[in-house]
């Protein structure tokens, strides 16, 4: 039998990253989002001041032990955030529990990262499936852009996010790089016959943060069909096909460059805070450029590089004009009080709109 | 129509609201009541002393907003469901078009609203902590054994108040068992946990907010002489407290559905307020979060659902 693998779950995107590991001769154990399960677990065995995203995680690696998955592996970069020491308390506190999984750390550690060193797989089928969850990272990333334009002027609620899933478990199915190509030619004609209501001018939101609160549909409480279904089309700024350009430094030009990010930032933010500190006030001022209605700031209570930038999202949003509505989340976060005030944001958004309409470009 | 009237109610953690204001959005009736633990009776019972109050009334639309505002839209057959930041600003606007601010402090939550020509442009509202808030000088006023209206001609009377840590609900009540105990006047106590409250909320709330005049004042604890007596000093201006103050949430759940202007309205009748509206949980199987749904039954009949972290089951009728 083949050993498992625990993934740290990343949204939609779990799926691609369960398609990397493939040639690892491992099996891929992942979630599409935290459930209330391993939450709870993870609040049980983690530090109180720990936030949420590490709670989650933490959980997830001990769901997945007491399954009797052997080995993990989650993003420990060299990030200035207090990520980069996670990894290690985390397996500290699975070792404390006696739960036997191994946890390995992708960040910059030599040419061969250890998981590879550990697994070692063959080059080619390692290039090949290297290519393939690629592929469908970008598929993911085409799939969020269409929901997110669908979900705003559907007409009947629920529809885009069924569409979503269906498209998902095909895309899960897909096993080879032309597969996955004429699957993703399906999304667009999939989406467009879902029922929309033309007349509907949506409201263009942009959200921004910390990156797994972006990513988990269930720590963020469902943010972005909620503010979907309050007629918003949102553009979530973390695209994980973006995401790892950047990190191997591919596409040193495109507009999501970290060149171009600091660039964009530096009026505003001329040093390292770490996490995504840097996107969250390039991103934001990019939504002041293009003339978005609103800014929503998804981060965990205490994230401390997401924290250092409130202020200057606070300067930001005086200077720019661009209301920004700032969500912390923790485990106690009232699911009521979520849905309130995006409501009460979004009706605020509506009747700026209808009195003085921004310019769209 | 001539005779048409407008519904509000406005649910909340400690009060239920309701008022009803004719096709001028004049208000005709107003009610004010404890929820007591029990939203949708609390609801009903609202709507009888409407029905006994003002029999010929005809409802051209009802709006519905509060914390339990899902709840109660379907119980009752809402137009307009709408939550109550923009409800209690859409009534302040209403009866003082030049404001800028609103303070809006009710059982558990506090919130501050900018509005600029009319329009609101910031909002915010407590969000890790309830110091401040209703409840907590309700628990405080009932230490000290006074009810809270004794409470509020008490503070009023104070010359000299007393300092009290307000930074943590708990803390400011251990520190105001120990100023009893040193022997400081009950009145300079109740004060300055007054001013102590009102110092958090500016402090934690309204942080980074431009807070201009003129400032409207409303929710349960603006009847607090003590609590208006705080912020007055802190924010070195008078505060206007509105006639309906304890009912702007619903006057703005009304006003909301008169704009809407609904061409037939989804009330359900006044019989409502009699019938025996039962509520049933399950849990929804289609994911791994396995939401607990709510569905609201009258008659055997589903007339509504709520809960869930999908849209998908919100305000359904009918069978699962």
């Amino acid at each position: 039998m083949k050993p498992g693998l625990a993934i740290q779950p990343w949204g939609n995107y779990s799926l691609a990253l369960a398609a990397s590991v493939e040639c690892l001769r491992v099996e891929p154990w992942t979630q599409r989002s935290t459930t209330p399960e391993t939450l709870r677990l993870g609040v049980e065995a983690s530090p109180e001041f720990a936030c949420l995203s590490f709670k989650a995680c933490t959980g997830h690696f001990i769901k997945a032990a007491q399954e009797g998955v052997r080995y993990g592996v989650m993003v420990n970069s060299r990030g200035t955030c207090r990520l980069r020491y996670y990894r290690e308390i985390q397996q500290k506190i699975l070792q404390e529990r006696g739960l036997d999984l191994f946890i390995f750390g992708l960040g910059y550690d030599g040419l061969k990262p250890p998981l590879i060193r550990h697994f070692d797989p063959d080059l080619l089928p390692f290039l090949r499936c290297c290519a393939r969850a690629q592929q469908k990272t970008l598929a993911v990333d085409a799939l969020e852009r269409e929901v997110w334009r669908v979900r705003a002027v559907e007409r009947q609620p629920g529809d885009a996010t069924r569409v979503l899933n269906e498209c998902l478990a095909d895309l899960d199915r897909a096993r080879s790089v032309p597969e996955i190509r004429a699957c993703v030619r399906t999304f667009k004609p999939r989406f467009a016959a879902v029922p929309i209501d033309a007349t509907r001018v949506p409201l263009r939101i942009g959200l921004l943060g910390e990156a797994t609160l972006l990513r988990d549909r269930y720590l963020n409480h469902n943010l972005e069909e909620i503010l979907g279904g309050l007629g918003a089309e949102v553009r979530n700024f973390f695209l994980l096909g973006d995401e790892v350009r950047n990190i191997f430094r591919i596409g040193l030009f495109s507009r999501n460059s970290r060149w171009r990010l600091k660039r964009l930032a530096r009026p505003y933010l001329e040093n390292l805070v770490g996490g995504h500190a840097l996107d969250s006030v390039a991103h934001a001022l990019r939504c002041a450029q293009e003339g978005f209605d609103g800014v929503v700031h998804v981060a965990p209570a205490g994230c401390m590089p997401e924290v250092s930038v409130r202020p200057i999202l606070r300067r930001l949003s005086q200077d720019l004009d661009l209301p920004i509505l700032e969500c912390s989340f923790d485990e106690h976060a009232s699911h009521v009080g979520v849905v309130t005030r995006l409501e009460a944001f979004v009706s605020m958004l509506r009747e700026r709109q209808e009195k003085k309409p921004r310019k769209r470009p | 129509m001539k005779n048409s009237h407008y519904l509000g109610i406005d649910v909340g953690s400690i009060s239920a609201n309701l008022v009803l204001i004719d096709a001028e959005a004049q208000v005709v009736f107003a009610d004010y009541r404890r929820v007591d633990g029990w939203p949708l009776r609390a609801a009903q019972a609202a709507l009888a002393a409407l029905r006994a109050a003002c029999p010929q009334a005809v409802l051209a639309g009802v709006g519905a907003t509060g914390s339990a505002r899902h709840l109660v839209a379907a119980a009752l057959g809402a137009d307009v469901v709408q939550n109550e930041i923009s409800a209690h600003a859409c009534a302040a606007i209403h009866v003082q078009p030049d404001v800028q601010t609103v303070i809006e402090i009710g059982g558990q939550d506090s919130k501050v609203t900018i509005v600029r020509d009319r329009v609101v442009v910031d909002f915010a509202m407590n969000l890790l902590c309830a110091a401040g808030t209703g409840s907590f000088l309700d628990a405080q006023a009932q230490r000290l054994n006074l009810t809270i209206e004794e409470f509020s001609r008490q503070a009023v009377r104070s010359e000299r108040p007393t300092g009290i840590a307000g930074r943590c609900t708990v803390f400011a009540e251990s520190d105001m068992i120990h100023k009893q105990q040193i022997g400081h006047r009950q009145e300079d106590i109740v004060m300055g946990l007054c001013l102590a409250m009102a110092r958090n909320f500016l402090g934690n709330v309204c942080v980074g907010k431009e807070i201009r005049p003129p400032i409207v004042f409303q929710g349960g604890v603006s009847a607090n002489q003590g609590m208006r007596r705080a912020f007055a000093e802190l924010l070195k201006c008078e505060l206007i407290v509105p006639e309906h103050h304890l009912v702007m949430g619903a006057l703005g759940a009304a006003l909301l559905v008169r704009r809407a202007a609904p061409a037939a309205s989804r009330f359900r009748g006044f019989d409502v307020c009699e019938r025996a509206i039962d509520t049933q949980a399950f849990t929804c199987p289609d994911c791994a979060n396995a939401c607990e749904v709510i569905e609201i039954v009258d008659r055997g009949e589903i007339v509504g659902r709520s809960g869930g972290r999908c849209r998908k089951w919100e305000g359904r009728a009918g069978p699962r």
